[in-house]
């Protein structure tokens, strides 16, 4: 950048050739000192000339920065719709022990960019004859649409990929991608759901996971790894479904069932630690779910009337308004008439009933008269408090308005009193019974791990301690007594509560179509565990004199659960009863031993 | 004096010059080997997924339910199988056998060998 004007080589070289006698190390000297020295008067000049070279550059980056913003890259444009395109990563799904429900695969999946191939016809040749199962004219039409990235064919084996890769084509490639597995299979499926072919969540947990934005965000250029992703743990145990599912399977076969489903809940948490629904699907493959409506999640989804199972409620709601206590006496010596409907006793005893008599015989005109104790408002009011007339909402997406009457008289509440007539999810029919076992305090059941006392900050308080421990003490009695006596378990003091509703059929209520439902609690002093188990539809085996009704299908089937997964979650049968099962009600002198509850 | 300084200067430039080329060949071998490695990483993550999913798919509770029915000759556990620790019998008085009967023939006295002492790969006895 040093200017060296020519006038002063020359006037040096004149010096220079002067004064020959002067050595090669003067002659260097002068050519070094000239090339330090500067001369003060050409400064300004350079000045301007740095001054312009500058310019020059700055204008040089602008134009660049300019041509670069509005310039289109194409090789920018293939990645941003490949990452758009790409199944995005999804966080692995545990279960509470950390055993795997779902995790992401890495897969290679064939793409296209039809701008870049030249033989179209060529193409669609030699990629159908490697891979048979593209069609070939769907390939065509893909391969002949203006977009810059189509898929070939998603998910291939490394085979495959090997053979595309030795056609040469230009213009297709490879992606690696995530593919969801469930390795489980069928265990769990309706609590864990599935993904579509893009790995978004379409049912189940898989869906809550998108609605919680947990899962790869899929914005171009903002692709997670997986690693990134936190695992997230469900409250399900993989054991005591797997359990479950083979006990319904069981039984479902056994008693020749249309449909079973069951659900195990923990009722001081509200965690849901198995729930089944049989028939089921395999969410790897996900497309006998979609075309068949009898495979859906008939804890959640479906509403039923519960049947005898729903009087827990109606004795709660009685006990807890103070209009009767558990030495009440109710008659049911003669049918209960209302109008022109009569309301009969599957098991008749035509004599005065006290309170844990109406809950071991089942009795209908009993809960009836009780529930017209409390009146239709306040009914409404006990049903409402316990969650029972609105929709339950958990992190599981599928959820059931339940089927409320319109008109809600004095017929309707002595019906519902018995289940009759008020329809709702049994997952909800468990969240109630939960509350009436656990001290009192109703908590929304989750599929997500949850400790103790997160659930009672979260919960909130519907019957008092003493109606809940009369609850318990009648299921205690009905499983000594009762109808649930197949349930009971020695070791595990169980308590249960049988249901068998008349399945509606045009419009009547059948004879022999039954829905029937289990309801038992682990132990009953203290519980820990809620058990549902539901059959649709089943019959009477011969050596049970044919009858169908819970206590001999439903109640058999927790009876072998309660049997086979106590041990599983880590509770060993006790040697003996437990000393004071019911304090308060000892101190009040009501009850007393539920194992000593009589027959009269 | 000035000269001598400017020679200096240039021979610390062309160094320093050369310095900076071999540390930025050096860097870019580096993050070379970084991506590579990174690669691989990020490959065996993906192969331990994979076994895992595997794992988790061979271990599955209704294959092995189904494989321990057909193979094995066990039962279902029973309830009364179950005990608790505290409920197991004490374990009688340890009995030496082998002492006893070294004793009895005589055997139990000092002997020739030299003791190995207390070491450390022997566990001590409770």
């Amino acid at each position: 950048m040093i200017e060296t004007p020519q006038p002063e080589v020359d006037d040096i070289a004149a010096h220079q050739a002067a004064t020959p006698s002067v050595g090669f190390l003067a002659r260097l000297r002068g050519v070094v000192r000239r090339l330090f020295s500067s001369r003060l008067d050409k400064s300004a000049g350079r000045i301007r000339f740095i001054a312009l070279a500058m310019a020059v550059a700055y204008l040089g980056i602008g134009v660049r920065l300019v041509a670069l913003g509005v310039s289109h890259d194409p090789p920018q444009m293939l990645k941003a719709a490949a990452d758009q395109a790409v199944s995005g990563a999804r966080p692995d799904l545990l279960d509470r022990n950390g055993e795997i429900l779902a995790t992401d695969v890495k897969t290679m999946s064939v793409f296209a960019e039809p701008r870049r191939i030249i033989d179209k016809d060529e193409a669609v040749e030699l990629i159908t004859a490697v891979l048979p199962d593209v069609d070939a004219k769907e390939l065509r039409e893909r391969l002949s649409s203006k977009k810059g990235f189509v898929w070939v064919k998603r998910q291939v084996t490394a085979k495959e990929q090997q053979e595309i890769f030795h056609l040469g084509l230009p213009g297709v490639g490879f992606l690696p991608e995530n593919k969801r597995v469930y390795p489980n299979g069928s265990i769990g499926a309706h609590v864990i759901g599935f993904v579509d072919k893009d790995n978004v969540g379409i049912a189940g947990m898989e869906k809550y996971l998108d609605e919680q934005s947990l899962t790869d965000p899929h914005v171009p250029g903002f692709v997670v790894d997986q690693a990134a992703l936190k695992p997230v743990r469900l409250s399900l145990d993989l054991r005591a479904t797997h359990a479950l599912r083979d006990e319904l399977a069981a039984g479902m076969v056994r008693f020749k069932a249309k449909a079973a489903a069951g659900a195990i809940m923990d009722v001081t948490t509200g965690e849901v630690i198995a729930l089944e629904s049989l028939p089921d699907f395999d969410p790897n493959d996900p497309g006998e779910f979609i075309k068949d409506p009898t495979r859906i999640n008939r804890v959640n989804v479906g509403v039923y009337e519960m049947g005898s199972t729903f009087k827990a409620l109606t004795l709660a709601m009685a006990l807890e308004s103070g209009k009767v206590t558990l030495n009440s006496r109710i008659d049911a010596r003669e049918s209960l008439r209302y109008g022109h409907f009569t309301i009969h006793d599957f098991h008749a005893t035509h004599r005065v009933l006290t309170v844990p008599e109406v809950f071991t015989h089942s009795s209908n005109i009993g809960s009836a008269r009780m529930a017209l104790m409390v009146g239709v408002e306040g009914h409404q009011a006990f049903l409402r408090k316990m969650g029972q007339l609105d929709r339950l909402r958990t992190e599981v997406p599928e959820s059931a308005e339940p089927l409320v009457p319109k008109r809600w008289g004095e017929l309707n509440t002595m019906t519902i009193a018995f289940g009759q007539g008020l329809n709702v999810a049994p997952l909800q029919a468990m969240m109630a019974v939960a509350a009436l076992v656990n001290g009192g305090n109703l908590m929304t059941p989750t599929f997500l791990v949850r400790d103790e006392a997160d659930a009672l900050s979260g919960s909130r308080r519907v019957v008092s301690p003493q109606t809940s421990e009369s609850m318990r003490y009648l299921m205690r009695a009905n499983a000594t007594h009762g109808s649930a006596g197949f349930a009971n378990i020695p070791g595990y003091y169980v308590g249960g509560k049988t249901g068998t509703a008349d399945k509606i059929i045009n419009g009547r209520y059948s004879q022999d179509k039954v829905f029937t439902t289990f309801m038992a609690i682990a132990p009953a002093d203290k519980p820990k565990y809620l058990y549902l188990v539901m059959y649709d539809e089943p019959q009477g085996l011969p050596e049970d004199g044919g009858y169908h009704t819970a206590a001999h299908n439903a109640g058999r089937t927790t009876g072998s659960l309660v049997e086979r997964v106590e041990p599983l979650e880590g509770v060993p049968p006790a040697d003996h009863f437990p000393d004071q099962p019911f304090p308060i009600l000892a101190r009040l002198g009501l009850g007393g031993d539920a194992d000593r509850v009589g027959k009269e | 004096m000035w000269r001598l300084l400017h020679f200096i200067a240039i021979a610390a430039l062309i160094g320093s010059a050369a310095y900076v080329y071999s540390v930025k060949y050096q860097t870019i071998y580096a993050s070379e080997e970084i991506v590579k490695t990174r690669h691989l990483i990020a490959k065996e993550r993906d192969a331990i997924n994979l076994l895992r999913a595997e794992y988790a798919h061979l271990t599955r509770p209704d294959r092995l339910q189904a494989l321990a029915d057909s193979q094995l000759d066990m039962q279902p556990l029973a309830l009364n199988q179950i005990v608790k620790a505290e409920d197991l019998p004490e374990p009688g008085p340890k009995v030496d056998s082998i002492g006893r009967k070294l004793e009895s023939l005589g055997l139990l006295g000092e002997s020739a060998t030299p003791s190995a002492g207390v070491t450390g790969a022997t566990p001590a006895l409770r």
